[in-house]
This record gives structure tokens, C-alpha cells and sequence, in this order.
């Protein structure tokens, strides 16, 4: 739930305002936009709003929990399919909006396939450990404290996730979205993750056409959600910029999931 | 060490006194320090009518002495006789016969009794860990440490979940959701008992026997969870899968 739509008091929108920063001279050129507009956003937090902003998410990460687990069976299903299949989802991706009270929020999971939301998730990352322990004692390497690293990495990976996409959304000048939608969608990385667990347990060799198809699944889902956030969320649509940072977001998904899929008792690789 | 105690001469109210000079020593026997006795009964005070006819019956013999510690046993004051104490287990709020009346109410897997869980308690729990325990042991697995870790883990796992998709109307307390995590662990208990004369090794055999009891176990605890705290009814399925993550993690330790 965004609570603040319009620029926030005392933040000056930052694409609009080129700012005459020491460094004005040597930026010119196709590839300074990024640099500058990057520059803007940063000295606008160090410089005083930076206070506003921590409140903003932390207000955001703490109040409003419920939110996230007004979730029914159906909304479930229906979001299990988006996640694993979304390149056959017809309808639009973007959430539906209502203003309440004067301000604009979004509505809940149940009313929107659309909405983030953390019971997802959670249940992947727990299926996710289960799946991984029985994957170690399948290769007779199963002990409580593997279970703990295996528990650890995928809490270490969800964080890369959620960090990659709040970094990108902090470079393309702003990072207004609330803390736990950007959890949220990092979380559901891990419904595919445990597809290709799952059939790596069934045979083995279903892993090495199983994970590429959960990497591109994965990055189709975020890279559509992140598209809309951003159009959301960013004055200036610097479509090639955008277009560029999305495409890195999905090809680090590769990385990821290989190193997330890879269930060994060491944790690094 | 003999005390002399001018013992009152005996008036009888009928007839007149012995000696004329012993008006003023005239008294009813009674036992040394009687606090007035009260008319009415309005205080519930145990009287102290079996401490004086004790004194009064033992004065002849024992002495004062044994009077007044027959009178302060009788009336259970600060050094209390062993009779009258609480039974150790019920000070310490065990209830033997309600634990295996829950643990018993479990063992059914198709009726699923809620009144007898209505009181939460953590003593069954507890009791279960350490047969869990020992059946682990048996099998070779020291797992004390890590299976009460993953009991508070998974219980504070399920307290959250529920809560959380119950909304405003969800009262789950983490006492409860202990208790009844604990309780339900009992099939996963008989499976570790059982998988000890099942042949090592990861034969299709434990699988199967480790989901039939993984599903007695999600089917009880989902079940009594969802009858004892409001909000969850429409979320039965969502509540089910989460335990069934918990049990699932349980029966990872008996299989392998």
C-alpha cells in the first residue's frame, strides 16, 4: 500500500530538476543520464529527506502486516498459476487502486490477483527447506545442521533478491515502493525454485530443463511486475533505461536460482 | 525440666465451693493462649473445639506440651504436618489423567475431540518430547537440542501464520498453539517408535509410513487448531499446509 503518491514535502521531483551539482562539467553524453539523474536521487536523501524516508518504510514495513495475508484458496491457486505459468496470463499486471480516505491505496489480495502478497511466499521458502532437507538425506548427507545452512542460504538469497530490486528501483530515482511489496515479490521466486527441487527428487536429469525454464518464469514475473512499479512509482519514463535495467534484473536470475538450486552441505557453492 | 502449674481448683456449678478462699480462683479448664471464641460463625475459622478437648484429654497425660502441638497441628498453621500438603504433582499443575485423556483423544484419526484440549497445558508436550527423544536415541540420533529448538521454531511458525491470516478476529495464543504443536506431535512419536524395526536405509517402506503419519498429524493439529481459536474456518486448506510443513520437517529427522 503506497501511501504517499504525489512528491513527497521537501523532495523536489528529480528528473525534472537537473541540480548544479560540482561534478555538472564532465557529465555529458548518452550514458551520463543514469549517473545524473542517480546523483539527484542521492543528494536529495543525504541531504535532509533522509529522515522521511526511513520513516516511510519503516512505518511501512511494521504497520499494515494484515494486509498481506488477506488471502483466500482461490487467490492461492490463481496466483500459483501467474507465478509458475506468466506468459499465459491474458489480463492486465497492474493492481487495482481505491482511494481511501483521500489517498490512494491499493486494494487486498482477495479483490486483486495482482496485489502482492507474503503467505505466498512464506510457504515456498518452508517448502523450499523441507524439499531441500529431503533432497540432502536422498543423498545420505542429511543432518539437522545442513538443514540449518540450507535455511540460512535461502534466507541469504531471498535478501539478494529483494536487494537487487530495491537497488534498481533506488537507480532509476525513486524508492518509495514499501519494503515488504519489494519482500514480497522476491518471495516468489521460490514457487518455482521448489518445482525444480521437487523434480530434481523425481529424476534427476529433469533439473537441467526444470531450472532454465524456472529462471525464465521467474524473470518474465518480475521483470512485468517491476514494470509496473516503476510506472507507478517514476516521473520520467527513460524507456531505454528502464528497458536495460530490467533486462539485468532477469538475466541475474540465472545466477541466482543455480546457486539457490544447488543443495550441497557447504552453503557457498 | 518440670514447670509447676498451680493447677485451679474444680468448681462445680451445682455445688458450692471447697474452700471459701479460692473464689477468685475459680475458672472453667481450658487450654492455655484460647483466642475468644466468636459467636456467630461469620469468619470461616476452624475452630478450636478439637484443639481444647485434645488438651483437655492430654493434659492429664502428656502435659502442656503435647497440648499445644496437638492444637497447632490440628489447625495446619505454619510448620504443617506431611498429611496435609498437596500432592507434588498437582503443585506443580500436572495432571496426569488429562494428559493421557488429550493424548488418548489424539490417537483417534478420524474423531477429533476439541472439549478436552480447551485447557491448554505444556507438561503432555513436554512428556512427548522426551519419548521422541528416546525413541531418536534408541535409533542412535542424539538429537535432544535440536528437536526442542525446532518444537519453539515451528510453534512460533504457526502462532504467526494464523494470526496473520485471521485478521482482526484471531486469538491464538502462543501458549495454545504450543500445547497443541506438542500434543500432535504424538504420530510422529509412534512413527520414530515403529521406524525402529523397519529396515535402515531409505526403502519406499519409511516414505510411506512417515506420510501416513505426517497426514494423521497435519489432519489433527489443523483440525484442532481451527475448532479452538476464532477466525481460521476460511482458512482451513492455508492453516493445513503450514502444518504440514511442520510435521513434514519432524518426519525428516525420524526417516533419516
Amino acid at each position: 500500500m503506497y501511501n504517499n503518491v504525489g512528491p513527497q514535502p521537501g523532495m523536489p521531483i528529480p528528473s525534472g530538476n537537473p541540480k548544479p551539482n560540482p561534478f555538472g562539467n564532465a557529465f555529458y553524453g548518452p550514458g551520463s543520464g543514469l549517473i545524473r539523474s542517480g546523483l539527484g536521487a542521492y543528494g536529495e536523501k543525504i541531504l535532509g529527506s533522509s529522515s522521511e524516508y526511513v520513516q516511510s518504510n519503516i512505518s511501512g514495513l511494521l504497520s499494515d502486516r494484515q494486509y498481506y495475508f488477506q488471502v483466500n484458496d482461490q487467490y492461492v491457486r490463481n496466483k500459483l498459476k501467474l507465478v509458475l505459468f506468466p506468459f499465459l496470463h491474458r489480463g492486465h499486471w497492474t493492481r487495482i487502486s481505491e482511494p481511501v480516505g483521500g489517498r490512494l491505496s491499493y486494494k487486498p489480495p482477495i479483490y486483486d490477483i495482482n496485489a502482492p502478497d507474503l503467505y505466498i511466499p512464506l510457504m515456498a521458502f518452508g517448502t523450499y527447506v523441507v524439499l531441500a532437507g529431503l533432497s540432502l538425506g536422498l543423498n545420505g548427507k542429511f543432518s539437522p545442521e545442513a538443514l540449518n545452512w540450507v535455511f540460512a542460504k535461502g534466507l541469504v538469497g531471498w535478501m539478494l533478491q529483494a536487494m537487487m530490486m530495491k537497488v534498481m528501483l533506488l537507480l532509476l530515482g525513486s524508492g518509495e515502493a514499501p519494503i515488504l511489496d519489494i519482500v514480497a515479490y522476491a518471495g516468489y521466486t521460490y514457487t518455482g525454485l521448489c518445482i525444480a527441487v521437487a523434480g530434481r527428487i523425481i529424476w534427476g536429469y529433469s533439473y537441467y530443463g526444470l531450472l532454465p525454464w524456472t529462471c525464465l518464469c521467474s524473470g518474465i514475473f518480475l521483470v512485468k511486475t517491476m514494470k509496473r512499479v516503476l510506472f507507478a512509482e517514476v516521473r520520467s519514463y527513460d524507456s531505454s533505461r528502464h528497458h536495460y535495467l530490467l533486462l539485468v534484473l532477469a538475466l541475474a536470475q540465472f545466477p541466482l536460482l543455480i546457486w539457490l538450486g544447488n543443495i550441497s552441505v557447504n552453503w557457498l557453492f | 525440666m518440670a514447670k509447676d502449674f498451680t493447677v485451679p481448683p474444680v468448681v462445680f456449678p451445682s455445688g458450692g465451693t471447697p474452700a471459701t478462699g479460692n473464689v477468685q480462683q475459680r475458672r472453667a479448664p481450658t487450654a492455655p493462649f484460647q483466642p475468644p471464641r466468636p459467636s456467630s460463625s461469620a469468619i470461616p475459622f476452624m475452630s478450636f473445639d478439637i484443639g481444647s478437648a485434645a488438651v483437655a484429654s492430654s493434659a492429664a497425660s502428656v502435659g502442656p506440651f503435647g497440648g499445644t502441638i496437638a492444637s497447632s497441628s490440628s489447625f495446619g498453621g505454619g510448620a504443617a504436618s506431611f498429611e496435609d500438603e498437596e500432592p507434588l504433582l498437582d503443585e506443580l499443575g500436572i495432571h496426569p489423567d488429562q494428559i493421557w485423556k488429550k493424548t488418548r483423544s489424539i490417537l483417534n484419526p478420524f474423531r477429533i475431540n476439541q472439549s478436552v484440549h480447551m485447557d491448554s497445558d505444556l507438561s503432555g508436550p513436554i512428556f512427548l518430547y522426551l519419548a521422541f527423544c528416546l525413541f531418536q536415541l534408541l535409533a542412535g540420533k542424539i538429537q535432544f537440542g535440536v528437536i526442542l529448538g525446532w518444537i519453539v521454531v515451528s510453534s512460533i511458525f504457526l502462532y504467526v501464520v494464523f494470526n496473520m491470516l485471521a485478521g482482526r478476529n484471531g486469538n491464538l495464543n502462543l501458549h495454545t498453539c504450543t500445547s497443541l504443536v506438542g500434543y500432535c506431535l504424538l504420530p510422529v512419536v509412534i512413527l520414530s517408535a515403529v521406524s525402529l524395526f523397519v529396515p535402515q536405509g531409505a526403502g519406499p517402506v519409511r516414505f510411506v509410513l512417515a506420510a501416513v503419519f505426517v497426514l494423521w498429524s497435519t489432519r489433527a493439529c489443523s483440525n484442532l487448531v481451527v475448532s479452538l481459536a476464532d477466525g481460521g474456518d476460511e482458512h482451513r486448506g492455508l492453516i493445513a499446509y503450514a502444518c504440514f510443513l511442520i510435521y513434514t520437517l519432524f518426519s525428516l529427522l525420524v526417516i533419516f
